[in-house]
């Protein structure tokens, strides 16, 4: 709750039609995907302008207010959750794309642009953003930025940081910083573009991004392939990008497939199940020949680390293929899956995979675990399910047990606690899975540079001081 | 009993076509083609008679350029026995197909004709019909249910408000709607295994076929372009509104 005092002041720079304060609002916008914490926050402003996130900022060090920053709110770490009466600031209302660059391919995003609709903006000057993901319709192009979001086409277009050609943040102390201003060199010290994208809005605010463009992406062909053991994946990839430029390189499990096929009350693909698919998008030559194609998928079948395989004759099956990786997350959200977003360096991952096989096999043989995720880029989502008759306490206490074994495996292989989801809460106590205390302690450093009084997205990444 | 099927070349169902800046036709260079839908599916079901033990063999008939070569292999993967080529790089219109199909089906004596009920591109909804005619054979269109016996097919219609079965006499002609069935996946190694069947090449001419078009495209143009919406304060004007400007009241 904020004072009358503080909500007067907040008044003062925000007209009052843009500051909720009901019951909805307040539930709506405190929270992420993540559904763990509840919510609490004291307020929800919409500025229009980064003159008002200034004043916003300023007035939060003035009251010692928290600030968290929002965007579409699809977060899976709890890094846009406000559950200690923070003030929410969202940037729904500052959606304008403006200053496209057909000579330079850039576009400036207010941080409020919905994913989608730089997508679709690009795809107007025949052009492509080419970072995507299963929820580019909600999520904000300044989310994106702050979590360095990845998704499906790391893999051929690298993660959102790659993207982004310059930045204007307001910092935790209400300065405007313009980092490296759109261009393409530029050696003048310090990059702290860098700094913000990935700082889940403890450092300041992204208020504005300038993105680059790329050339649409040529012709592909789709493919699912039935592979009986998972860590043979790695060697079809191998495979495959031996002979062909991959968009993407996804796999998933039978059990996954299972929820898919459930929820979206479909047919298998494939009428002889394995217990592993890969779903993958590769480049086609000028010719559209697909012979490399069916190449590799001999040799696979040859290896046997492949069994079966469909092609996608159409835009339409190509669809309807990525529906069954991309609804995994949706169909299994009714059980409360526990979710970990881990990653190693590929070349350690068919190592990685078997061990920790045989960790949740031996450790926690009757929970249902689902495996999919971004296999070309060495992150895999495991997915805890939550059996119906436990209490989600219980069932959380259980994951975190199976968390502390899942991450000293992920240590001893110099693997990512936390690949592309961030760090948040949720994940915030195994930071020093992947970072030394070195790290840690310069973090901490950098935060006090540019938020001082403490009042960026406290709590979230870095645990508070003492 | 043999299945004859023909299956259309086509700009893909989900690419956004643009037309040609002089209006004279679609531009189609550099689009993904794929196989008409319908067709899809009247594949799809000569190979469901053929698994079911009623087709004993199934051929797939294209007709146009030389690339629809990629549509009749794609038509072997799903299960087709071999495939005919008509190869010309004439403008193909309805009537044309429908005697080249008769030309075809004289050469080859199906039992059974199955096409698609119109091809998304030209959306003309004829060849079928006129095949049919031509052929003298009975004719069972826009089928969303097929049932072989002996000497005849019950075939399901879809019609405005309902449903209408009719039998024919074989041989008989089918157009095949959308909820015929759904077209499966095509496997890797069928696909492989399909660029071994057998592919024969022919041409109008060598069918005896004059091609010649007939009809004239005059101008393509896009449809227009929807105007943004409005507010409005109440709903006294939005009833002005509807009444005098859109005149829906």
């Amino acid at each position: 709750m904020l004072t009358s005092p503080q909500l007067s002041a907040l008044q003062a720079i925000i007209p009052a039609e843009r500051i909720h304060c009901d019951a909805d609002s307040l539930d709506r916008y405190g929270q992420d995907w993540t559904r763990y914490t509840r919510p609490q926050a004291a307020a929800v402003v919409f500025p229009l302008s980064i003159e008002e996130v200034q004043a916003v900022v300023r007035w939060a060090n003035a009251q010692g207010v928290a600030i968290v920053p929002s965007g579409g709110r699809t977060g899976l770490s709890g890094g846009a959750v406000a559950a200690q009466g923070e003030v929410v600031l969202s940037f729904e209302r500052m959606n304008r794309i403006d200053q496209f660059d057909p000579l330079a391919r850039t576009v400036r995003c207010q941080a409020g642009v919905v994913t989608a609709a730089l997508q679709a903006f690009a795809q107007e000057q025949g052009l492509l953003y080419p970072v995507d993901f299963a929820s580019s319709g909600s999520s904000q192009i300044g989310g994106n930025i702050a979590t360095n979001a990845g998704g499906i086409r790391v893999v051929r277009y690298g993660m959102t940081r790659d993207w982004i050609a310059g930045l204007t943040v307001v910092t935790g102390s209400g300065e405007l910083l313009q980092c490296n201003l759109g261009l393409n060199k530029n050696n003048s010290g310090y990059d702290f573009r860098h700094l913000f994208i990935g700082s889940e809005g403890t450092l300041g605010l992204v208020v504005e991004a300038t993105v680059r463009l790329c050339d649409p992406a040529p012709p592909s062909a789709v493919l699912l392939l039935a592979v009986p053991q998972l860590p043979d994946i790695m060697a079809v990839f191998h495979a495959f990008r031996s002979r062909l430029t991959l968009q993407a390189f996804e796999f998933f499990s039978d059990q996954a497939l299972t929820h898919v096929l459930a929820a979206r009350q479909a047919q298998p693909p494939l009428a002889e199940r394995q217990p592993f698919y890969v779903l993958l998008e590769c480049e086609l030559p000028p010719s559209a020949d697909d012979a490399p194609v069916l190449q590799a998928f001999e040799h696979c079948l040859e290896q046997g680390w492949v069994v079966d395989g469909v092609l996608a004759q159409s835009q339409q099956q190509a669809r309807a293929l990525w529906r069954l990786r991309e609804g995994i997350s949706a169909a299994i959200t009714p059980r409360t899956p526990y979710k970990n977003d881990i990653a190693v360096v590929i070349s350690r991952l068919p190592d990685f995979v078997s061990w920790l096989q045989a960790l949740l096999a031996r450790d926690y043989p009757d929970f249902e675990v689902l495996w999919y995720g971004h296999i070309g880029d060495g992150n895999l989502h495991i997915n805890v399910l939550k059996p119906e008759s436990w209490e989600l306490e219980e069932f959380r206490h259980a994951c975190e047990a199976v968390n502390k074994q899942v991450f000293a495996l992920v240590a001893e292989f110099a693997g990512s606690m936390s690949a592309e989801h961030g760090v948040g809460l949720l994940k915030r106590d195994y930071l020093g899975v992947t970072r030394s205390a070195a790290d840690i302690a310069l973090m901490r450093g950098v935060k006090a540079v540019f938020d001082p009084n403490n009042i960026m997205n406290p709590g979230k990444l870095l645990r508070r001081a003492g | 009993m043999k299945v004859l099927v023909a299956v259309k070349r086509v700009v893909d169902y989900n690419v956004k076509v643009r037309v040609k800046a002089d209006g004279s036709d679609v531009d189609v260079a550099n689009v993904k083609m794929s196989m008409n839908p319908f067709d899809e599916i009247a594949v799809e079901e000569a190979v469901r008679l053929k698994e079911a033990g009623k087709a004993t063999e199934i051929v797939v008939v294209s007709m146009g350029v030389k690339q629809c070569e990629e549509t009749l292999r794609t038509a072997l993967a799903m299960g087709a026995d071999r495939a005919i080529l008509v190869e010309t790089d004439t403008e193909l219109q309805p009537l044309a197909v429908a005697k080249l199909l008769k030309a075809v089906a004289d050469k080859e004596q199906p039992q059974l004709l199955i096409v698609g009920k119109q091809a998304i591109d030209d959306d003309a909804n004829q060849t079928g019909q006129m095949a049919a005619a031509l052929l003298g054979w009975a004719q069972g269109t826009f089928a969303s249910k097929v049932d072989v016996a002996a000497e005849t097919v019950d075939v399901t219609r879809e019609i405005d408000g309902g449903l209408e079965t009719v039998k024919l006499r074989l041989p008989a002609v089918v157009t095949a709607d959308l909820r015929l069935n759904e077209p499966r996946f095509i496997k890797l190694p069928n696909i492989m295994a399909a660029k071994k069947k057998p592919l024969e090449k022919t041409s109008p001419a060598d069918l005896g076929v004059d091609v010649t078009p007939r009809l004239k495209t005059l101008k393509v143009a896009e449809p227009a372009k929807r105007s943004a919406g409005i507010k409005v304060a109440n709903a006294a004007e939005l009833v002005a509104k509807l009444k005098n400007d859109a005149k829906v009241l």
